[in-house]
């Protein structure tokens, strides 16, 4: 490479990119940085606190700690990839209507996590959604909401209005 | 974060020829999840960055009579939800299952964890419980290395200049052995271990224990065997009183640090109190195991 920037083609939210950036920049650069894709928020930058997690190929990552070549080929779905054409997604919905948001810095990580857990096992208890949401902090509502909404979406509520997960 | 060069080669020849021209100035990036905060906060600086991830078959997980063998880019999570790993190789699954979060074990892979070659490293203690062999690679073939000779002290292992860390290869199991893995941590997996204890048991038909392996983590400067606990138990059938005299022993064995998680004392107490558990549990799964048949 010798300094030089690299081909990288990801798909982000549906949408095609090739973009020519250098191999030492994270996914979580490239997002902010390049695409303008705010939602994705830098916390802790050392992969702890979860709050760049976005969905890769489906499962939920950090993406502070991964390096643009390993997402190169890849799929992305941020926040900002959620939302429907007539409806937030189900998991937007119930986060605001069970107030599982309180200063909003982990919402966007916490509800893709949530989306890759419910993927993964439409039925997860509620030990499952706390196990899953365990490489997600929040500081201010002490889970207890999040779990509500989480739980509110798994029992089918936002079926009617927003569709599926 | 900045590096010089940045490859990413195709096969492991390839690699391995990179890894002879750089020397230790290179770094292999299998998941990154270590790797990438030490580059960003600049602990590593090294010339060039060599990514595994284009070589095909690198992350495979098989397995067959004989065993099971992990590439080294295996990823924890796929490790940890394999159903054909659920039979014979659960504490494999259970270690690499008990890494940090979901998000991090998508990425982190077995080779990574293993040659991070952190202390409280979990996935290790794995391939510890189940005698697992390195398989290390270089320009001049490959050599195997047994998994309790692999680490030479925190974040060392025998890994030479020019070397790259090929898969792990895991014997099967025995007829009536069964391992377990328990890890100790305050806010569960997601924080590193304050005690790792694996367990394994090979029981005879009678009920006695034919092969004892326990393997300590987070309490010395590298994963470390209680040899003198697994040399008292050969022979004996488990009792409340061996198995409190082998968590004794155990202790003895470790030489823990004291640090902002725990004390030193502390964490010889829980070695003491977590092997006992982990060879209550061990002894329960291998006589069902023997019950199976």
């Amino acid at each position: 490479m010798n300094g030089e920037k690299m081909k990288i083609k990801i798909t982000v939210n549906g949408r095609k990119h090739t973009l020519y950036v250098s191999p030492d920049r994270t996914l979580l650069e490239i997002l902010r940085e390049e695409l303008n894709l705010i939602g994705t928020k830098r916390g802790c930058d050392d992969s702890n606190c979860g709050v760049c997690t976005v969905l890769m190929d489906g499962m939920a990552v950090k993406s502070c700690t991964i390096l643009i070549p390993k997402a190169n080929g890849h799929a992305i779905t941020t926040i900002e990839g959620l939302e429907r054409e007539n409806s937030l997604h189900p998991l937007q919905q119930a986060f605001i209507d069970h107030f599982a948001v309180q200063c909003g810095f982990c919402t966007p990580a916490m509800i893709l996590t949530a989306k890759a857990i419910l993927d993964e096992n439409p039925n997860a208890t509620e030990e499952d959604i706390r196990e899953g949401l365990h490489g997600n902090l929040c500081r201010c509502t002490g889970y207890k909401k999040i779990v509500e909404a989480i739980s509110a979406v798994r029992n089918g509520e936002y079926k009617d209005s927003c569709g599926e997960v | 974060m900045r590096f010089e060069h940045y490859f990413e080669p195709t096969t492991v020849g390839e690699c391995c020829q990179i890894l002879k021209e750089y020397g230790f100035d290179a770094k292999i990036i299998a998941g990154g999840t270590d790797l990438v905060p030490r580059l960003r906060n600049k602990t590593l600086k090294p010339k060039a960055v060599v990514a595994i991830w284009s070589i095909p078959m690198i992350d495979a997980i098989a397995v067959n009579e004989d065993g099971l063998e992990l590439g080294t880019a295996a990823q924890l999570r796929k490790i940890s939800l394999d159903p054909a790993l659920a039979k014979d190789y659960k504490v494999i699954m259970e270690a690499a299952g008990n890494v940090s979060s979901m998000q991090v074990r998508n990425i982190a892979t077995i080779g990574g964890n293993a040659c991070n070659a952190s202390p409280s490293a979990d996935a290790i203690q794995g391939l510890m419980a189940m005698n697992a062999v390195a398989v290390i690679a270089s320009t001049s073939g490959t050599r195997e290395v047994a998994i309790e000779d692999f680490f030479t002290g925190p974040g060392k292992t025998v890994i030479k200049e020019g070397e790259m860390l090929l898969s792990f290869k895991i014997p099967a199991p025995k007829p009536g052995t069964a391992s377990y893995y328990k890890k100790y941590a305050i806010r569960g997996d997601t924080e590193t271990s304050l005690v790792g204890v694996a367990c394994t048991l090979t029981l005879k038909s009678d009920g006695s224990i034919e092969e004892a392996r326990i393997s300590l983590g987070a309490v010395a400067p590298k994963p470390i065997r209680a040899i003198a606990a697994e040399k008292m138990l050969v022979g004996k059938k488990l009792t409340i009183e061996l198995i409190k005299q082998a968590g004794e022993m155990a202790a003895e064995n470790c030489t823990p640090i004291s640090d902002q998680r725990a004390t030193a004392e502390y964490r010889k107490e829980m070695v003491r109190v977590w092997t006992r558990h982990a060879l209550e549990e061990a002894e329960k799964l291998a006589k069902s195991k023997l019950n199976e048949k």
